[in-house]
């Protein structure tokens, strides 16, 4: 009895037209006398006719057009200047949004601190200041009244000026205290 | 490596002109790229679409394979030679589809596929058939089915197929003949049961 699996590839490929000749001729001595085999053999052929027929359609332009237009879309978009891509797009303006939030934050206040005028010497009044001169000239010590901004502000800022006439008419000392 | 290089639109091309546009689109000319692809679409696009079965995946390696094309020009001479890294490389990235997907159903379970309907005269139709043969493909083994598209679907030769599959010219011829058988067997069973 012929055991037709052993046959089975070499018809497989009897039916595409892919055996030598030799061994194309001995398959077909065996289809002459398997019928089994023969069914094999003409089921591939016609099933491979369909496969091929069904292929054979073109596809619609379409498709064609779609596909290179994204490829050539993909190589385009990879050689653009660096400025013109979109990320670097993005990334310019992330920055300029995060430079103007961040002029924008409110700053804390720094506080100076200057030296606080606690009190001054006012200027001696003109009487005053002639009466420290007396003083003064009797040996006594001068006195000077420490007084508050307030009260400061209160008494009359006069420059004192003391006018001492000499013997020597062309001699005349001022002495100026402020 | 003799091709058959079916996807050639512009035949009247000579090997001189050829060699230019391929010079010209490694050197960066947009434009002549766009040639190149001119003439190859349908052999990648069609291989494609035989091997994974649906035309947004055909078109989604298309544009993998093509950008795969245009960073590697400096490795292929004419077109001849491009062709065969067109198949390469459409091969392999159907592959790499495929598997970041589900894993398909295996031919054992083509029989339990439901019917169309019981109408002989309606499945008589070519739409049906069509849907059926290409079924009979998808249920096909991954390198069966690459085997069997390239080359009675495309036409190489079992060298060429061997070549761009990277296998011995034995395994193509194997996984070839058990695909034809296998695709003979879910015609019968399918156009049997309408």
């Amino acid at each position: 009895m012929m055991n037709c699996k052993d046959w089975e590839e070499r018809v497989a490929l009897h039916a595409g037209g892919d055996l030598a000749a030799a061994a194309a001729a001995g398959v077909e001595r065996h289809l002459a006398e398997c019928a089994g085999c023969r069914m094999l053999w003409s089921g591939i052929k016609e099933s491979l006719e369909l496969l091929q027929g069904a292929h054979a359609e073109a596809e619609a332009p379409g498709i064609y057009t779609a596909v290179r237009g994204r490829v050539l879309g993909d190589l385009q978009a990879g050689r653009m200047p660096w400025w013109r891509r979109g990320w670097v797009v993005g990334l310019a303006a992330a920055v300029a949004v995060m430079v103007v939030a961040l002029a924008s934050w409110p700053v804390p206040k720094v506080e100076i601190l200057l030296p606080r005028v606690i009190a001054v010497i006012p200027p001696a009044p003109a009487a005053q200041a002639l009466q420290a001169v007396r003083r003064q000239a009797r040996g006594l010590p001068y006195r000077r009244r420490v007084v508050s901004p307030e009260q400061a502000g209160k008494t009359p800022r006069q420059p004192l000026m003391v006018r001492l006439v000499t013997d020597d008419p062309n001699v005349i000392i001022y002495w100026i205290a402020d | 490596m003799e091709l058959a290089v079916l996807a050639m639109a512009g035949a009247a091309e000579t090997p001189e002109e050829q060699r230019s546009v391929i010079e010209a689109a490694k050197s960066g000319d947009l434009a002549a790229f766009e040639i190149l692809m001119r003439q190859h679409e349908r052999l990648v696009l069609v291989t494609a679409l035989r091997l994974v079965g649906n035309m947004p995946d055909a078109q989604d390696v298309s544009q993998e394979v093509f950008l795969k094309l245009y960073r590697n020009l400096r490795k292929v001479d004419g077109a001849q030679s491009i062709a065969g890294w067109l198949y390469r490389v459409t091969v392999n990235a159907v592959r790499d589809l495929q598997r970041r997907k589900r894993p398909e159903a295996p031919m054992e379970f083509a029989e339990n596929l439901p019917a169309g309907g019981t109408d002989p005269q309606q499945a008589a139709t070519e739409a049906e058939r069509r849907r059926a043969l290409e079924m009979s493909l998808r249920m096909l083994p991954e390198k069966e089915r690459a085997a069997l598209v390239l080359r009675d679907l495309e036409g190489l030769t079992t060298e060429e197929v061997a070549r761009v599959l990277g296998s011995s010219e034995a395994t193509v011829r194997s996984q070839i003949s058990k695909a034809r058988v296998k695709v003979r067997g879910f015609v019968e069973r399918y156009f049997r049961s309408r």
